[in-house]
């Protein structure tokens, strides 16, 4: 009895300063000072910011909230021992919109594994460049698959265009990588060496679509296995288990013509090609960049300036290349081979974020010395990590896809010092963990085995598509307002 | 001998009788062991005689004479002896002890002489019974007469004590007196009167019985006490007293006067002493106390205990008894105030220490009343122990062992210093049908080829799984082994099913790559038909050991393009490094069991002849031109350019299942049937360097890992893998650091197999392992 005596005397009020970054949901500024009892969480302080006497919102819009740039997880008083402050001080609570837990949305079946997917919208990349228009609704979801065709879905789960077979000009084996380049334009790779680019065309009801094939890219010799576009100086970059990158374009005049060795194909192959009718134009690669050791898992295009392109590879490193020259400006070594890579630009110019087969994601600055380039580890998932993208609509989110059968919706202001077997430095841990909906409830199999995620698309106005083993395209989005996660 | 006798003239005679009875007995020997038996005869009739006859006077009187003889005569000559022994004894002692030895042999053979030969005649007495009538004894002239019978007294049955105060003891048959002879004590004293010894009284001690002699001193008493004088010399019988005490007896003591009036003032000139002292103070002359010295706190101060032996002793004030013992505290009462009573920790503690460190021997404990109280528990304990003291049994006193128990274990490193080395299943390859019976990691490091029961050879890609090309090439067989070509300039996988070998391009590679390696498999089609050319060009119609031929379109549509096929089930194929050529093991073939295939001439040959044993695996040196043979106990390496035996390794397994060479090419590690894991160190010796039985059935597969981590993996019958960390240091003084870093499960045990096949990623630590579930499984 005494000792809840004391502990209620000890909840003490603490002066809080409300301060936030959105405009539109800023407090006046008498109202941004306050006293709360130190014994309330993230829900009860979001409670207080809806109440009536402070924002007065019409629907509560749940709220996070940062201290030094790190959410509170604990009560203000845990806070306040744990970094030694006294009751006195006044803390500076940042207060940002809450990310808002993805929920289970539509899974689009397949007939074979999904290896990537990729979202068309008024928001994602390909919609916005060169002034594209996509209008509401007409958000379009782009599917590879093993069994070599591409598949272009609208929200409900609709089947819009599904592209050739082989033997009109498609992909003979499986798809491994595909994006749109524009609403009316697809480049897709797959492991029979090519990268393909696909005409999109929508009937006006927008209900039914065609892909047709119009380019062939010769030039590696392994499996492709990542591609990353850039629509307004229509470049290709390619990530080849060969070890080489390529950069290509999408324009037919343009391009160099394919080199004549690659386009015999192998005995086997030929025996195929007989019954193609081959009418799609074949080209080269503007340049192969081949100063990897190992398989290439992932290339992209700095978001901010498309003649810098970043490589992550299974022989551990990060390259940097200068693509107007190609040449390799830098080289950066981690621990572990890397299977995926996404730029960060929110952050910084060069933040990138690679994941590992060691079953982490890995943060890297290459601005900052050579001797500490890790900046953070974010680390939660149970098996490689093969796919990542940012989050559209925060600096700090990330999603990641993994071999475990789960994405991870990642904040990297969530975070705490790492412990001695983790390699110290700065650990970040999932905010969201984004179960497969083919695989729910049950026990997550040995080696994510069924269940696999091979691509995941994050977007703003579809939210996060992910494909997978389970021959599924799930799309999962945060809705309406949560329930506290932890009252 | 001989000058002893020649001193003793008297004992000639004897001496020379005695001589002759010798001769006689040596000469008539037979007659001796004749006469031996019939004396003892006529011995026992004299007895039994003698018994019947008790009663007749004569034959009494005639024994009694015998036996007087007899008497007389031995102590006689005795007493002669002994005068002689005394007479000869002051003249010669040296021959003492011979004559003593001849005297005691001489009475014996007389004694001998006389049962022998009987001295009397039987005759016919008056009454018609028998007369011993004896001869008549002629003594010699100079003879001892001890036998005449002077002795003879005629007093009769009466005690010789009678004549005691006689000189005489008795009377002879003439009625002379018998004088008492001399006795010997008689001679001695004579003898010893003839010169005194110093001291001689002639009296006997009564205490001792021997002469009482007496020392100059005693002499010199007696002849004081004789004289009326003091015995002892010197004394003073009146010596002048010393009065220690007045003999005055005073009868008033003390004085009754008053006292002087000196006695009540205080003293002036005490009082000036005094003074001078306190002035000497105020002054700082005299220092009313001796600063405290600086003591050496080194000096060592000796503690002696006084009461170490004490002895109870009579109250004294002088006697300072020990202290006593501190009477029993609250903590030994039977209920103790509850601060003694010890709290749980305490008791704990008080359990863990040994007996000897405890503090107390008991611990406090509680009881409500004295009733309750239970029986002192080592009553027993220490009545015994007590017995054993008493008895002095030595008993052994436990010493405890102060290691900590740590320490015992050899310093590995923690598993976790070692990473990296596979630790979890990261992906599953699902698709055969019954056994997966091997796998290998295509030299690039992205393709996973795996065959099986099911006939098929499978490629799949390494990170996701995905099977990417199969073919079926065994038909009803099983795949049992599948090998990539080592080398990055063509992709050949080979495969055994059965008796034939593949060769196969999966039509997994570019085109580029595609051509040339079906260039380098159509290579050889022209050399083979000049081996076998060769073959049958010695006369004898030879069949090829191996045949050369396209496996038929249906299997070269799906890119099978080589099938070799030998006379048995090919178990094992191993590649050069090169990829020229590759060895395959057919265990069941009795010479052809071991089989080198080289690529570019599609050509087969049997380098051995003769086997020692059924050969299990071969594998080519990572470095050197040498080859290895298992068989199923020992491991013999060739020099394939010399063409010898280079070594045998015997790692003391009973059947080798599977062996590797580490890629510097001085280790080996061989897994075996009977469970354990072998690591060799080739320079070291033939016999393993480290054995590893960590498995619960058999071993079937080991590998090293060839892409620069110090790892290695052996799989197992139980469904598990289980990763090393074995460094090989280049320092030749070091020995390679073994330590077990992972136990990796996860297949399942169908039909007592579990593991059949293990992997290495070329450049990362990650394995793969070919399960009998049908499951290859990727680890990292």
């Amino acid at each position: 009895m005494a000792d809840s005596g004391a502990q209620s005397s000890r909840y003490g009020p603490v002066q809080v300063h409300f301060i936030t970054n959105s405009p539109d949901i800023e407090l006046p500024e008498g109202k941004r000072q306050l006293l709360v009892p130190t014994n309330v969480r993230r829900y009860g302080l979001s409670q207080i910011l809806n109440s009536e006497s402070m924002l007065d919102t019409p629907a509560p819009i749940p709220f996070d909230f940062l201290i030094n740039g790190t959410f509170l997880r604990t009560t203000l008083e845990e806070y306040l021992t744990t970094n030694g402050l006294s009751s006195e001080t006044t803390l500076n609570l940042q207060y940002v919109r809450s990310l808002i837990p993805p929920l289970f949305e539509a899974s689009f079946e397949h007939d074979d594994w999904v290896s990537c997917v990729d979202i068309l919208s008024g928001s994602s990349r390909a919609g916005t460049w060169d002034g594209n228009e996509v209008a509401a609704g007409q958000e379009r979801i782009l599917s590879g698959s093993y069994d070599g065709l591409l598949r272009v879905w609208n929200k409900s789960g609709q089947t819009i265009a599904t592209s050739t077979a082989s033997s009109a000009g498609g992909h003979t084996v499986s798809i491994k990588s595909a994006k749109f380049i524009s609403p009316t334009q697809i480049a897709s790779s797959s492991l029979d060496r090519t990268i393909r680019v696909w005409k999109y065309n929508e009937a006006e009801d927008h209900f039914s679509g065609d892909l047709k094939p119009v380019l062939e890219l010769y030039g590696h010799k392994g499996g492709i296995e990542s591609i990353d576009v850039h629509g307004p100086s229509n470049r290709i970059l390619s990530a080849s288990t060969d070890g080489s990158i390529g950069l290509w374009t999408t324009l037919k005049n343009s391009a160099p013509a394919a080199d004549s060795t690659f386009l015999t194909s192998g005995p086997t192959a030929k025996r195929r090609k007989l019954t193609t009718s081959t009418s799609t134009p074949q080209r080269g690669p503007l340049s192969m960049l081949s100063s990897h050791t190992a398989p290439v898992t992932a290339a992209i295009f700095n978001p901010l300036d498309s003649t810098v392109a970043y490589s992550a590879s299974q022989d551990h490193t990060i390259r940097t290349f200068d693509l107007t020259t190609s040449t390799l400006v830098d080289t950066r070594t981690t621990s572990h081979p890397l299977l995926s890579l996404t730029a960060l630009p929110g952050i910084s110019t060069q933040l990138l974020a690679a994941g590992t087969s060691a079953r982490h994601i890995t943060l890297l600055d290459s601005r900052i010395s050579a001797q500490s380039t890790q900046v953070m580890t974010l680390r939660g998932h149970t098996n490689k990590i093969v796919s990542i993208c940012h989050d559209p609509k925060s600096n700090y989110g990330l999603v990641s896809g993994s071999h475990d059968g789960t994405c991870r919706v990642w904040d990297l202001r969530s975070s705490r010092t790492g412990t001695k077997d983790e390699g110290n430095g700065l650990v970040g841990e999932a905010v969201y963990v984004v179960e497969r909906d083919s695989q729910k409830g049950g026990k997550r199999p040995v080696g994510g085995e069924g269940i696999k995620v091979f691509g995941v698309a994050w977007d703003k106005d579809v939210g996060i598509v992910s494909g997978g083993e389970d021959k599924m395209v799930q799309v999962n989005r945060g809705r309406g307002v949560t329930r506290p996660d932890n009252p | 001998m001989a000058p002893s006798t020649m001193d003793r003239k008297r004992k000639a005679v004897t001496r020379d009788v005695t001589e002759l009875s010798d001769v006689e007995s040596e000469a008539e020997f037979g007659d001796g062991l004749l006469e031996g038996i019939l004396s003892q005869s006529e011995d026992s009739e004299n007895e039994s005689d003698e018994n019947e006859d008790s009663d007749e006077a004569e034959d009494e009187e005639d024994l009694d004479e015998l036996e007087d003889l007899g008497s007389d005569e031995i102590p006689s000559e005795e007493s002669e002896d002994d005068v002689e022994d005394q007479n000869g004894g002051l003249v010669k002692s040296n021959g003492k002890n011979s004559r003593l030895s001849d005297l005691v042999h001489r009475q014996a053979q007389t004694k001998e002489e006389k049962e022998d030969k009987p001295n009397y005649t039987v005759t016919t007495d008056a009454n018609g019974g028998e007369r011993y009538v004896y001869e008549e004894i002629d003594p010699v002239y100079d003879s001892d007469d001890s036998d005449a019978p002077v002795t003879t007294n005629t007093v009769g049955n009466i005690p010789l004590t009678f004549y005691d105060s006689y000189p005489h003891i008795g009377y002879d048959i003439n009625g002379k007196k018998l004088m008492r002879p001399a006795k010997g004590e008689a001679l001695d004293a004579l003898l010893d009167s003839i010169d005194i010894p110093k001291g001689w009284t002639g009296l006997t001690d009564p205490a001792t019985g021997k002469p009482l002699n007496l020392s100059q001193d005693e002499l010199e008493i007696l002849k004081r006490i004789q004289t009326n004088e003091m015995p002892e010399e010197g004394y003073d019988p009146y010596p002048a007293t010393v009065e220690y005490f007045t003999g005055i007896e005073e009868i008033m003591p003390l004085s009754a006067a008053p006292e002087p009036k000196r006695r009540f003032l205080p003293s002036k000139h005490e009082a000036k002493r005094i003074m001078k002292i306190v002035r000497a103070i105020r002054e700082g002359r005299i220092l009313p106390y001796k600063p405290p010295e600086e003591r050496e706190d080194e000096e060592e101060e000796v503690h002696y205990d006084i009461w170490q032996d004490e002895q109870p002793r009579p109250d004294h004030v002088m006697n300072i008894p020990a202290p006593k013992a501190p009477p029993p505290g609250y903590d030994l009462s039977y209920n103790p105030p509850p601060e003694y009573l010890p709290s749980k920790s305490e008791k704990q503690a008080w359990d863990n220490t040994d007996p000897e460190d405890r503090e107390k021997e008991y611990l406090p404990t509680t009881h409500d009343s004295l009733r309750k109280v239970p029986a002192y528990d080592k009553f027993i304990k220490e009545r015994f122990e007590r017995s054993l003291d008493l008895y002095l049994a030595p008993r052994v006193r436990k010493n405890r062992l102060n290691i900590d128990p740590a320490s015992l274990l050899p310093k590995l490193p923690k598993p976790e210093e070692l990473k990296p080395f596979p630790t979890v299943c990261s992906t599953l390859f699902r698709g055969h049908e019954g056994r997966v019976r091997s796998l290998a990691i295509d030299p690039l490091g992205v393709w996973l080829a795996s065959g099986g029961d099911d006939g098929t050879v499978r490629v799949w890609e390494l990170l996701t799984g995905r099977q990417l090309w199969s073919a079926n090439i065994g038909d009803e067989e099983a795949v049992n082994v599948v090998r990539w070509r080592p080398g990055r300039d063509a992709v050949i996988l080979s495969a055994a099913a059965g008796e034939d070998i593949y060769l196969l391009v999966p039509p997994v590679v570019d085109p580029e790559t595609e051509t040339a390696s079906r260039d380098l498999l159509d290579a050889g089609f022209g050399y083979a038909t000049n081996a076998t050319q060769a073959l049958t060009a010695n006369g004898q119609k030879k069949e090829p050991v191996a045949k050369w031929t396209r496996p038929g379109f249906r299997l070269e549509d799906e890119g099978v393009l080589i099938k070799i096929t030998v006379r048995t089930t090919v178990k094992v194929i191993s590649w050069h490094r090169r990829g020229d050529f590759f060895s395959t093991v057919s265990p069941t073939a009795q010479k052809s069991a071991v089989a080198i295939h080289t690529l570019s001439k599609h050509l087969t040959q049997i380098p051995f002849r003769r086997l020692p044993g059924i050969p299990q695996t071969v594998q080519f040196h990572p470095s050197r031109p040498l080859f290895f043979v298992a068989t199923q106990r020992t491991i013999r390496s060739y020099d394939l350019q010399k063409q010898e035996l280079v070594k045998i390794i015997q790692p003391g397994a009973r059947w080798i299942s599977s062996f590797d060479i580490h890629p510097g090419g001085d280790n080996l590690i061989v897994g075996s049937y009977d469970r354990r894991l072998l690591w060799h160190d080739l320079d070291l010796s033939t016999r393993p360097y480290k054995t590893m039985r960590f498995h619960s059935k058999a071993i079937r597969a080991v590998k090293y890992h060839k892409g620069g981590f110090p790892l290695f993996a052996d799989a197992s019958d139980d469904g598990s893998l289980q990763i090393f960390h074995g460094k090989v240091v280049s320092d030749m003084m070091e020995n390679a650091t073994i330590v077990p870093v992972k136990v990796l499960k996860g297949h399942k045990v169908k039909s007592a197999l579990g593991v059949m096949d293990i992997d290495w990623h070329p450049r990362e630590p990650w394995c793969v392992s070919a399960g009998a579930d049908g499951t290859c499984r990727l680890w990292m």
